[in-house]
């Protein structure tokens, strides 16, 4: 831990040096370097390089909400080698005694060959207002017009089945068997709150109230969904869905292009989808 | 018989010590004191599972999960909450009575909840490691086909190479779900943090079906995976509670999936 923490720093002064030494050639647009517009323009303090060495020209950026495999190899094959991910690239394995593995081993040897940084970007854009992950999701959802005044959450739909809405859902989001729902499937909805992400009971009790139906990102069982459970249960007319974190969180990731490319617009910025990690037996 | 009764002869008859600084099983709705009619176990006290509890003649509810949608069923600031008022009134109109049986029934020996979850996947288990399953080699399709038929899941959710061939696996219960292991190839659990977890199973998977290793991650929602051990909780408490009527009712898996 202490020897990489050494070798970060290390290779950060280096990533500092090599830019004041080639200003004024053609500059080479380093990774620590866009990190660096990128936390400067949000305000919030440098977070760490997760893979890569940050003095990495960098040749296009990849945003995603999570940096699986699949995503990493689009992007090595696109030459985005900065990836940008929500949530974390290495399973909990970062720690060093738990280094020894073979898929994890494996990542970090295709990050090395291909030459790829990662970087975390979470805390800023989950807690930006207003909401990056729900205006993102209502874009893609192509809700934007059903906006309710300046409430980026809240959007008022054409009246349909909860089932209908669940299956819209999973048709736009390209779901495979990620979402799941509450409620009464004929139940009519109309009024919908979005919490995209991983979300706490407060947040469910807050907006379900106002709203037909909630769809979150993830929540617990014993927690949001049993509420929700309640909910209908007492007689109300209401429905919860859960996308899935990575599934709700994708569409803000693919928003977060259009913020990128006004920060660093000397290279090309695109968003790659981990797509819906779960599916089910026919 | 009291429901206070009720739960002293538990503790008497659990065959360890009663953890007394438990915030978890203790009474949650209703007065100890209560003249129980009958018992329901159940994996959570829902609003629909009290209504068809109390339908049934019971009221007395034992449940493995919260009842006020918190681990602490922390109620200090649900006193407005009109869904926490619903479920209250209903609860003391007709008297009813919610305890909760979760770490000492994990505690007891054997776990009733492993219990129950081993003889709803009617799996043997491999001898010398309780939650480790071997069996003859498979597709990761076929395995998830096969837990789906016999725990009749509506919400199952699986991730990796449906061709991949396998033929271990290591199970957890409830909001537990075991790390991928060089020789554990399928990973299966009630429920779990997509990502941002201890062991993050789902990317972990994804990434090993992308090196074409034959691994699995099978979710089984936390419900469905700890709801047939609260069945054998009804017939453990049978054998010393004969005074009133004890049944085992299902909460029920509370999602379904739309049609993708």
């Amino acid at each position: 831990m202490e020897l990489s923490r050494r070798r970060f720093a290390r290779l950060a002064g280096t990533a500092a040096l090599t830019g004041h030494h080639l200003r004024g050639q053609q500059a080479p647009l380093t990774a620590q370097q866009v990190i660096d517009r990128i936390q400067k323009g949000a305000g919030i303090n440098p977070g760490a390089i997760k893979a890569g060495d940050p003095a990495t020209q960098v040749t296009g950026i990849a945003t995603a909400a999570m940096a699986t495999m699949g995503v990493l190899s689009r992007a090595a094959k696109d030459k985005a080698n900065l990836v940008i991910t929500m949530e974390p690239a290495f399973f909990g394995r970062l720690d060093a005694a738990l280094a020894d593995d073979p898929v994890y081993a494996a990542k970090q040897e295709f990050i090395q060959k291909n030459g790829i940084v990662i970087w975390r970007f979470n805390d800023y854009w989950r807690n930006r207002q207003p909401d990056p992950l729900a205006m993102g999701l209502a874009q893609t959802l192509a809700w934007t017009k059903y906006r309710v005044a300046d409430d980026y959450t809240r959007y008022d739909l054409p009246a349909m089945p909860l089932a209908a809405l669940a299956g819209e859902l999973a048709k736009r989001l390209s779901a495979r068997a990620g979402i799941r729902a509450v409620g009464d499937p004929q139940t009519t909805v109309r009024r919908i709150g979005l919490l995209p992400g991983s979300s706490a009971l407060a947040a469910t009790m807050k907006k379900l109230p106002d709203c037909d139906v909630v769809i979150a990102g993830e929540t617990r069982e014993w927690e949001s969904v049993e509420y929700a459970q309640d909910t209908v249960a007492s007689g109300q007319k209401k429905g919860f869905i859960m996308l899935g974190r990575v599934l709700s969180e994708e569409p803000g990731m693919n928003f977060c292009t259009d913020w990128l490319k006004t920060l660093v617009p000397e290279v090309p910025v695109r968003w790659l989808p981990a797509g819906d990690p779960y599916w089910r037996p026919a | 018989m009291t429901a206070n009764e009720v739960v002293e002869r538990i503790k008497k008859n659990l065959g360890i010590p009663w953890n007394d600084k438990t915030y978890r099983d203790t009474f949650k709705v209703g007065d100890p004191n209560t003249e129980v009619k009958g018992i329901a176990t159940t994996f959570m006290a829902t609003l629909d599972l009290i209504q068809r509890a109390h339908a049934a003649g019971m009221n007395f509810v034992i449940t493995h999960e919260p009842t006020f949608w918190s681990d602490r069923d922390t109620v200090s600031e649900l006193a407005h909450d009109p869904i926490y008022r619903f479920k209250m009134d209903f609860c003391s109109r007709h008297n009813l009575v919610v305890w909760r049986f979760h770490d000492h029934i994990h505690a007891h020996q054997p776990d009733l909840i492993w219990v129950g979850l081993a003889r709803a996947l009617g799996w043997q288990q491999t001898a010398g490691s309780r939650n480790r399953f071997t069996f003859p080699a498979t597709t990761l399709a076929a395995l998830a086909a096969d837990v789906q038929r016999r725990m009749n899941i509506r919400a199952l959710r699986v991730v990796g190479d449906p061709h991949a061939k396998v033929s271990s696996a290591a199970v957890g219960m409830g909001y537990s779900i075991p790390r991928v292991l060089p020789d554990v190839d399928v990973v299966i659990g009630g429920e779990q943090p997509e990502t941002g977890g201890q062991f993050d199973d789902t990317e972990y998977v994804l990434d090993a079906a992308f090196f074409g290793k034959n691994k699995g991650q099978i979710i089984l929602g936390h419900a469905i995976s700890e709801e047939p051990g609260m069945q054998d909780c009804a017939n453990w408490l049978r054998t010393f509670v004969t005074e009133v009527p004890i049944q085992f009712i299902r909460a029920g898996e509370p999602f379904w999936s739309p049609k993708a």
